[in-house]
């Protein structure tokens, strides 16, 4: 087993790391604490982005560290995709000293570690959580690094309303945030442009059975063209399992967190689903460069592109102590929040002027036949983007 | 649409009635609610998918998936639960917790902590009409299986001598064994019921939601045991009905909750829970002995 493997040269890995801590600890190391789940719900999210960063780091630590100076010991505890563990593990590694805080691929335990290092001024980074309410929730310490919810939404919408799309069901559930907000952002972009809201339906994320929401779509006297959700995994597969099931082929877009292995294995299931990724692998682009040396580094390709926002967030960090000139967490918080026009691998990262959500590309996908077919890449007119 | 409703909500109730009479069959004789349960049907699916992969199939496929829910129940009466025979309740319980956090941890660190797809046969997944409605094949399955399922355990418990001498271990374990039934083999028993009945539930629970993942268990457990109480702890007919009952209240409060407060559906199912358990302490179909701890 693969991941057997990657285990063990994880344990590898952090003993190595271990007892760097002991004998090399010096005044140009910089340690990076990396509060993520590697076990529970998140852990599928959080694990590919852990691992493009890992291999940022290595590779900067191979050329002097961040900035060129500071060699980075990434220390990494798991918060079993758990809200209050995470603030728990945040404490241990602000304890053990981090300067700079990577937290997990959602908004909730995201903003519970902020509140940590929030007053301690300690940048702090989420893997891949989009939700744009988490860097208000929290304080200027905060960034996000994947494309925003609300503007994910707006691309989804402007492709939906370029097809003709005039009705839409929206999917929720008001467990998360993502799953929450990102369709509403997805409706208010909808409506402005001249589409209609047809139906609203709620799930509750875990819960098997989806048929008497899917029985009130088919009941539904305005039949929409379209459903949208954030629904991920296992929450997704079960309804397009059984919307399809009861004979409704009104189509399906949802957002990043469908773009994952699991979801490109249901096969025809999911066919003509649309969903977002932070950027597109074409023929002789950086990506598709990152793509190979990252199957290099890790014995597997990408899963998806969580691995490259994960690269790009080591990048980001060498820019920011490279303009801060110093491992001083204040000084590296303010230069993550001037970046501007920075060159990712994706596209072009900025923050300055945000709100700490970075504008970005958004690459939008369809499933056809068991492959993710890239429809187009844009960065959504700033004007349409909904306000958190 | 009504009609619509009332399958899905029969279909739904079918699959809780099945879990929770797993974990009644084990109560009524040990005294124990198996958390583990859940993992049980976490099993059953990786069997299943691992099955599918090989390319084995589709019937053979469930038959592999089924009995390998049984044995790992008998397996883990074994290993976890016989060296505490005889203990305390509260011991049982977090035993079956110990084993339940174990086998998820064995199944992230083992096989994946992301969720795997299981492609059921296309046959499985569409829908004939009949009149003016569209029933899923799915569900149809689930209510067919479920009965089948309910009906099968009847007869044996009703005309069999192990069922006589579970059915009666349910009443009064000690004097079924002055009657020379060893307890072993009908503890046994019991826990390899309960493993059929979660691998069959777990083919239909994963028929339904297209994928397996290591927290999968968690849900249906804990519906199971919400069934089972409301039914009536350590009574089989008991779990039939409260399995139904909580299946039929969560699809019809799906189905009529208007928006605003759709949100609050768990709470409300729960606070219906309350309501049944105030007016009926011992369950609707209260269990002929009352629970030995």
């Amino acid at each position: 087993m693969p991941s057997l493997y990657r285990l063990h040269r994880a344990a590898l890995c952090a003993a190595v790391f271990g007892i760097a801590a002991i004998s090399t600890a010096s005044a140009e190391e910089i340690i990076i604490g990396a509060a993520t789940a590697q076990t529970g719900g998140l852990a599928p999210y959080d694990q590919p982005a852990l691992a493009g960063l890992r291999m940022s780091l290595d590779e900067l630590n191979a050329k002097g560290g961040l900035g060129g100076k500071y060699t980075v010991k990434l220390l990494i505890k798991d918060t079993r995709s758990d809200t209050a563990q995470t603030a728990t593990v945040a404490q241990e590694l602000i304890d053990a000293g981090a300067k700079i805080m990577i937290t997990p691929c959602d908004a909730d335990p995201s903003i519970s570690a902020g509140q940590l290092t929030q007053p301690l001024g300690i940048p702090t980074l989420t893997l891949c959580g989009s939700a744009p309410v988490l860097t208000g929730a929290v304080g200027d310490v905060m960034f996000g690094t994947y494309p925003a919810d609300n503007v994910q939404a707006t691309a989804v919408a402007d492709f939906a309303v370029s097809e003709g799309k005039k009705k839409v069901f929206l999917l929720t559930s008001p467990d998360s945030t993502y799953t929450a907000n990102l369709p509403e952002y997805f409706g208010k972009v909808f409506e402005k442009k001249g589409g209609a809201i047809v139906g609203r339906g709620t799930f509750s994320m875990g819960q098997p059975d989806f048929s008497a929401e899917i029985t009130n779509i088919k009941g539904l006297a305005d039949k929409p063209d379209l459903i949208m959700t954030a629904a991920y995994e296992p929450d997704f597969p079960a309804f397009i399992q059984q919307l399809r099931g009861a004979g409704v082929t009104i189509p399906v877009y949802g957002a990043d967190a469908i773009g994952t292995p699991t979801i490109k294995a249901l096969g025809k299931l999911v066919d003509g689903v649309v969903y977002t990724a932070a950027g597109y692998a074409e023929p002789g682009s950086k990506l598709e460069a990152f793509n190979a040396a990252f199957t290099k580094y890790a014995g597997h390709a990408p899963e998806s592109t969580y691995e490259v926002n994960g690269y790009e967030i080591g990048l980001i960090l060498d820019q920011a102590v490279k303009t801060a000139g110093s491992d001083d967490p204040k000084a590296i918080r303010d230069a993550i929040a001037g970046l501007k026009d920075f060159e990712g691998i994706t596209g072009k990262i900025t923050y300055a002027g945000t709100d700490r959500m970075p504008l970005r590309p958004v690459a939008l996908m369809r499933y056809e036949g068991g492959e993710g077919k890239h429809v187009q890449t844009l960065i959504p007119d700033a004007a349409d983007v909904p306000a958190p | 649409m009504i009609a619509q409703q009332i399958i899905n909500a029969v279909s739904l109730g079918g699959v809780y009635a099945l879990l929770a009479l797993g974990l009644a069959i084990v109560f009524s004789i040990v005294g124990l609610i198996n958390f583990a349960h859940g993992e049980l049907m976490t099993l059953s699916g990786y069997a299943l998918l691992a099955s599918l992969v090989l390319g084995f199939p589709f019937p053979v496929a469930v038959l592999v998936a089924v009995s390998c829910g049984a044995l790992a129940a008998v397996a883990m009466e074994r290993i976890a639960f016989r060296p505490m025979r005889g203990a305390s309740v509260t011991s049982l319980l977090l035993t079956s917790f110990a084993v339940s956090s174990l086998l998820k941890v064995v199944f992230q660190n083992g096989i994946s902590a992301r969720p795997q797809a299981v492609a059921m046969p296309g046959w499985m997944t569409g829908a004939f009409s009949f009149g003016d409605f569209t029933i899923g094949v799915g569900p149809s399955i689930s209510i067919v299986v479920s009965a089948l399922a309910l009906i099968a355990l009847e007869v044996f418990l009703r005309r069999s001598v192990t069922g006589t001498a579970m059915r009666a271990a349910a009443e009064d374990f000690d004097v079924v064994r002055l009657m020379g039934i060893p307890a072993s083999r009908i503890i046994a028993t019991a826990f390899l019921l309960s493993g059929l009945l979660a691998g069959l539930a777990a083919i239909l629970w994963v028929a339904q939601r297209a994928s397996v993942d290591p927290l999968m268990g968690f849900t249906p457990v804990l519906k199971a045991f919400i069934a089972a109480v409301v039914g009536g702890l350590g009574s089989l007919p008991g779990a039939v009905a409260g399995g139904f009952l909580l299946g039929i209240i969560e699809v019809l409060l799906q189905a009529t909750l208007p928006g605003a407060i759709a949100p609050y559906r768990d709470a409300i199912v729960l606070s219906g829970v309350i309501a049944v358990l105030l007016v009926r302490p011992q369950g609707l179909i209260p269990a002929v002995r009352a629970q030995r701890s």
